[in-house]
């Protein structure tokens, strides 16, 4: 069988060089590009971060998040770094890591809450991802309760 | 039923049968590898990627709402690029497919942007870019559909060259350099 492995992979690699030509070896997947985790720092707010991977930026104002069921405020972004876009206008990007004040009202205690973020970026490199819409749920830690564990999106469950 | 025969069964795990529930276990491996390859190989649609006729298959809406049908390009050398007003590498790569257009077109190049947008903003970049080939609108689906012609990783710009035999000459992730494509045409054309 280990004589068979080489053989494998160059069967993947040959079918693999053939048809495109492309960065995609190179390039991470959006998840692994722009990491998102979140927790309840306390009662009335959640911190969402997104991990941005060198070489890679989010638009500031791609950026959306919202909460179920209790409804959340206006998020609370960060400046970000000024982008002169020519279609666009002024845009702001994130680069490394970047946190974010989600305000919650109403919640009680032990309460599960589901923080939908969307986002979108590109690579330097010269690609951009579609808009990435993610969600993750979050359990309201106590009034005077340490924050709770950073939770990653559910797609990552089975490595868990 | 003799004693012989009785101590025959009891012997199963000896060097030989063992030998060969090895072999069996390596040709489950291997038959399992192959399996893993082709399912990969098909998720990467690499026989897709060969294969133009996805490609001259889709019919989509243009910026007018009118359905085109790309296989109404057959014969001609067909880039065909996805993108979107938010990605601006490739709003950046554009005006070369424009130029390129203008160039080229009589000697049967025909560049076909699919859009995974809103038809508003593409109508409004079409008018600024002064685009001189179909922008049809794909919307988000056309992320899937990109998918299934290769692009991985769903991002853009994405770009599809089909020689005039209807084959896939080149895929593209990432922007499409002009030297790259003038190679390209210089040896399709």
């Amino acid at each position: 069988m280990r004589r068979l492995v080489p053989l494998f992979w160059l069967l993947l690699a040959t079918a693999h060089a053939e048809g495109i030509s492309s960065l995609a070896p190179k390039l991470l997947p959006p998840e692994q590009a722009f990491r998102l985790s979140a927790r309840a720092l306390d009662a009335d707010t959640i911190e969402a971060r997104f991990d941005v991977a060198d070489g890679y930026y989010l638009y500031r104002d791609r950026m959306h998040f919202a909460t179920e069921p209790v409804p959340a405020a206006k998020a609370v972004l960060p400046p970000g770094k000024p982008k002169h876009d020519a279609f666009f206008g002024d845009v702001e990007t994130y680069r490394g890591e970047v946190v974010v004040r989600v305000p919650l009202t109403k919640t009680a205690a032990g309460q599960k809450i589901t923080l939908h973020a969307d986002s979108q970026g590109c690579a330097d490199v010269g690609v951009c991802y579609p808009p990435n819409p993610q969600q993750l749920t979050l359990v309201v830690p106590a009034v005077g309760d340490k924050p709770g564990a950073f939770v990653e999106p559910g797609s990552k469950g089975w490595f868990k | 039923m003799n004693g012989a025969d009785v101590a025959a069964i009891d012997r199963a795990p000896t060097a030989p049968s063992r030998r060969r529930a090895l072999i069996v276990a390596i040709i489950a491996a291997v038959a399992l590898a192959l399996g893993i390859a082709a399912a990969f190989l098909h998720r990467g649609g690499v026989d897709a990627v060969r294969d133009g006729s996805a490609v001259l298959k889709l019919v989509l809406p243009d910026a007018n709402g009118q359905q085109q049908a790309l296989a109404q390009w057959r014969g001609k050398v067909l880039v065909v690029n996805f993108w979107a007003t938010w990605c601006a590498p490739c709003r950046e790569e554009m005006p070369e497919f424009v130029a390129t257009q203008a160039r080229d077109g009589a000697k049967g190049v025909q560049f076909v942007g699919i859009a995974v947008d809103d038809p508003d903003k593409v109508r409004a970049f079409a008018k600024e870019l002064k685009l001189n080939y179909p922008a049809l609108i794909g919307g988000f689906g056309a992320i899937e559909l990109s998918k299934t012609l290769g692009n991985d990783l769903a991002a853009l710009p994405f770009t599809i060259v089909l020689d005039r035999q209807g084959r896939v000459a080149h895929t593209q992730l990432g922007p499409l350099k002009q030297a790259k494509l003038d190679a390209l045409l210089g040896r399709l054309l």
